[in-house]
């Protein structure tokens, strides 16, 4: 087994604000592989950036360890580690032409000018800035801003690259254009990156392995695939993703299969994704995408649940159907749209059919 | 007075040795720093203050009122006291009134660039004139044989005592004010002022209940730094205040030079030092509380027409035109006679009183300047220091740092002159006579705009910037030099630029600590003015303002030069002034 590029062990990170300790980061533990571009997603305030800014070292774990290539990292200081970090406001030496820039940590390292001069053309070249070396900061678009301290980080060959939300300061075209410029980067130089978001689009596009977290501790590790199809909790449910979430009174258990009672008398059953933490005779939480939701007319059938429609809204590649189901609550459904297909209006009575095989059981 | 600046021991060193010991590990560059600024305060700081409230409150040993009770016991000190604070409350309020009409002539009127150019421009004149200027001038034009008296024929007029003194006072100070409204003026959003119209308020009760509202912390600010200012002065009410018109400074100041009476000028200086204080403590929670203004550049452009009654703008005009016309008229007669044989008597031309200053006055000229220079290079580099350690580190005591290394920015000259005589006179330290104790005089005094303005722009620098060196693999030390120093860079030389004005033109602290090796050429121009030799007092003062005006060119050339490249604001350069 070779080495983590990156680990974590029970991370925890303690602040003191006005007399009261809190938890901004707890227990978190991670290994990750090199190469690899893990995201760190999460809503605002759930301590990913303090996460990222331990491995960075710009603050001290209160408890944990941090390994980095496998050598103990814990309490070094940041310029001694060996990570690239790049901010979410770039933080460019604003009284600095681009070029001093990017050989800013070159210098500090003490490398000769003819390898500057080289490196330097060969990193500003690789983000697509190869004449703008002698511009300053305040001369340069957001978009060009954000290359150059990708540059000036890339040039150092970092064992780390760390990422602090990096595109949220850009509008919305150039921030799905620089996700993929950044991905083939990552990919091209091989290099590990960790990468704070809260925009799941980001996460989902970019990443290998998503790390969620929600109120300072990790609620979920996995590919977005895994995420999206198997995810651990309802708020890892929610979080990536749209999701219905219908609270259900549990039958029966049977191994990784779960059973609720559905109104009109008959049985549903799906899978569980952690099975011993329901109980029969209580409500489980039935998660459901809304692309898994079908809608049609009106019938009295077992796997059908009747249902209002409130309202229809055309959005181009499908229908999205605002449902009530009476005294299960509502729920919303995605039609792909066919043209010439029926569409449900508002008041219409419908019956929705609930795809079994890709719905499944939580703890409620 | 408040208790804690008696203490002399850094509370750094009060906290228990545990926490002490992890500041030595964790940040010994940190520590080091603690020490020599917490040292250095101690000695230039807090010894003179420890001193002074000594030698007023402590007879034969004992705590006793006694000495404080015998100087109010004499009515004449007790009137100093009244007029002090009336003659701050008069200049506080004409100077703030005429600050603001210039203010709003700079600000909300469409005069031609030109004039208001000229009109900012001849504001900076006081400010950057030694404390003289304008009490020379007034004696020259309204004083005995006053040209200005003469020509309307009022030759028996006095103004020698509140008016002379009123009038020297506000002409000299207005323009703190002046640039304190300026600042608030020009960051309202322009906007504002188009809504009010757009909503049909007439244009007097949109200056009524838009413009002047939002103007009330600066015009408060204004107030109170005037008021400052007034009560610490002590130039001008010696020259023009007279027998009639005793105030503290002077009080004190006669006591001292004149009575040989230590423990006396103590007394008085405490009495002027609690008022000083209370005022500077008002004012600094007054400007805490503002929130500052950014300017995000998403307003509106501001409509081109003027927004002020038509007849406000008139009486602007007529105020702001007079005043600058008179400033003008004042100035004009100090040059002119400097080059006159005798005052109002002889007036042929001659280069005399220059040739004088050029190889008596000599000395002094060349002594200023090099305390000016040492002061300013040593008090920039005290104020980068503790300015960055009181707005990037973390340690206790941060908040008593910050205050005790501006307090002697916040007290009379006058009281820390008489304060470091009584320190610094005898052994163990034992400066008196030296350039140290001009130095160090000036360089605790009006360091404190440095360390602000560095404070200032230190806030405006990412922290993200210095993480990202750090990050780059630069170590601190280098990240500091790199980084931060160029970025600071113009606070720094703002802060200098006024360091140096102030080194070249302050007497109230200095008068006292002058001597036969290291003389200044404000002592000079005093010395002249007290033997009546008017034309040689302006001659000295048109060679300093010219020093001075050389002076401020090259800073301002050189912030200019630092800012050009990235663009960073620069700091307001006068928030207080002192004499």
């Amino acid at each position: 087994m070779t080495t983590p590029a990156l680990e974590l062990v029970d991370v925890t990170k303690i602040f003191q604000k006005d007399k009261e300790k809190v938890k901004a980061v707890d227990s978190v533990s991670l290994s990750v592989s090199k190469g690899e571009m893990v995201i760190f997603l999460g809503p605002s305030g759930c301590g990913k950036t303090t996460t990222l800014r331990m491995i960075a070292g710009f603050e001290l774990p209160t408890s944990g360890r941090i390994t980095i290539d496998g050598a103990e990292m814990t309490n070094v200081p940041v310029n001694k580690r060996g990570i690239g970090f790049v901010f979410q406001n770039y933080a460019l030496f604003p009284h600095m032409s681009v070029f001093n820039n990017v050989a800013y940590g070159l210098r500090s390292r003490g490398e000769s000018d003819s390898i500057i001069q080289g490196k330097v053309k060969d990193a500003l070249a690789l983000v697509g800035l190869a004449n703008a070396g002698n511009r300053y900061p305040n001369q340069l678009s957001g978009g060009e801003q954000q290359r150059v301290a990708l540059a000036r980080v890339l040039v150092m060959e970092p064992k780390l690259l760390l990422m602090d939300e990096p595109l949220s300061n850009l509008d919305a075209k150039l921030r799905i254009y620089m996700r993929t410029e950044i991905r083939r980067i990552q990919k091209k130089l091989g290099i590990t990156c960790l990468y704070v978001t809260h925009d799941q689009a980001e996460a989902l596009t970019m990443a290998d392995r998503i790390m969620v977290m929600n109120k300072g501790r990790v609620e979920q590790v996995g590919a977005p695939y895994d995420l999206y199809s198997q995810p651990q909790s309802l708020f890892v449910a929610d979080f990536i993703g749209q999701a219905n979430i219908l609270k259900v009174p549990v039958t029966g258990i049977h191994g990784e299969t779960v059973q609720a009672a559905m109104p009109g008398g008959w049985v549903l059953s799906a899978r569980a994704t952690i099975p011993e933490r329901i109980e029969p005779g209580k409500n489980a939480s039935l998660v459901i995408r809304p692309e898994n939701v079908l809608v049609v007319s009106k019938a009295q059938k077992e796997g059908h649940l009747p249902a209002r429609v409130m309202s229809a809204i055309f959005m181009g590649s499908h229908i999205e159907y605002h449902l009530d189901l009476g005294n299960m609550g509502s729920l919303i459904a995605f039609s792909s749209f066919k043209p010439g297909m029926h569409i449900f209006n508002e008041d219409d009575e419908v019956s929705v059919v609930l795809d079994s095989a890709v719905s499944m059981f939580l703890p409620a | 007075m408040p208790s804690n600046i008696t203490i002399e021991q850094p509370p750094a060193m009060n906290s228990s040795k545990a926490q002490r010991a992890s500041l030595i590990r964790k940040d010994p560059a940190l520590f080091s720093a603690l020490i020599a600024i917490w040292l250095s305060l101690a000695i230039f700081i807090f010894l003179p203050l420890v001193r002074l409230l000594a030698a007023t409150f402590i007879v034969n040993g004992t705590l006793s009122f006694a000495n404080l009770s015998k100087i109010l016991s004499k009515a004449y000190n007790v009137r100093a006291f009244y007029n002090s604070l009336i003659l701050a409350m008069a200049v506080s309020a004409a100077g703030t009134l005429i600050g603001y009409l210039f203010a709003l002539a700079i600000t909300r009127t469409n005069w031609p660039k030109p004039l208001k150019w000229l009109l900012s421009a001849i504001t900076i004149l006081p400010l950057i004139s030694p404390p003289f200027t304008s009490s020379i001038s007034l004696t020259l034009a309204l004083g005995p044989n006053g040209m200005l008296l003469k020509a309307l024929g009022l030759g028996q007029l006095n103004f020698y005592g509140f008016w002379g003194t009123w009038i020297s006072e506000t002409l000299t100070y207005f323009p703190v004010a002046f640039m304190v409204l300026t600042a608030i003026l020009t960051t309202m959003d322009a906007n504002l002022d188009d809504a009010a119209l757009s909503l049909g308020a007439s244009r007097w009760r949109m200056f009524g209940t838009v413009t002047v509202p939002l103007s009330m912390p600066g015009i408060a600010n204004a107030i109170l730094l005037l008021f400052g200012s007034s009560l610490a002065d002590f130039a001008t009410p010696l020259i023009l205040g007279g027998h009639t018109f005793p105030v503290l400074p002077t009080q004190a100041y006669l006591q001292i030079t004149g009575l040989y009476d230590l423990k006396g000028g103590s007394g008085l200086s405490f009495l002027l030092l609690v008022p000083a204080l209370l005022v500077y403590l008002f004012q600094r929670s007054l400007v805490g509380k503002r929130s500052y203004v950014t300017i995000t550049g998403k307003t509106g452009a501001r409509s081109q027409f003027s927004h002020l009654p038509h007849a406000l703008e008139i009486a602007v005009g007529a105020v702001s035109i007079f005043i600058s016309a008179f400033i003008l008229y004042l100035y004009f007669i100090i040059l002119w006679g400097s080059f006159v044989k005798i005052w109002s008597v002889n007036n042929t031309f001659t280069l005399d009183h220059f040739i004088y200053v050029f190889s008596h006055g000599r000395k002094a000229i060349t002594d200023t300047l090099k305390i000016a220079v040492v002061s300013t290079v040593v008090g920039s580099l005290l104020a980068v220091v503790i300015g960055y350690v009181i707005q990037r580190k973390k340690f206790a005591g941060r908040r008593v740092l910050e205050f005790s290394s501006m307090l002697n920015y916040a007290l009379p000259g006058t009281v820390v002159g008489i304060a470091y005589i009584l320190a610094f006179n005898e052994k163990p330290i034992l400066l008196t006579g030296t350039m140290t104790i001009l130095v160090a005089a000036y360089v605790f005094r009006y360091y404190a705009t440095g360390i602000r303005s560095v404070i200032a722009s230190l806030q405006q620098v990412d922290p993200a910037l210095e993480e990202a060196s750090l990050s780059l693999g630069a170590s601190s030390t280098r990240t500091f030099f790199n980084v931060t120093v160029p970025l600071i860079i113009p606070a720094v030389l703002a802060g200098m630029r006024y360091l140096f004005i102030h080194c070249m033109t302050a007497i109230s602290a200095t008068i006292f600590l002058v001597s036969v090796r290291w003389t200044l050429l404000t002592t000079r121009i005093l010395e002249s003015m007290t033997e009546l030799q008017f034309s040689q007092a302006s001659a000295f003062s048109i060679v300093l303002i010219v020093l001075v005006f050389i002076a401020d060119a090259l800073m301002l050339w050189l912030m200019r030069l630092s800012t050009r490249k990235f663009g960073t604001t620069q700091e307001t350069l006068y928030d207080n002034t002192g004499a």
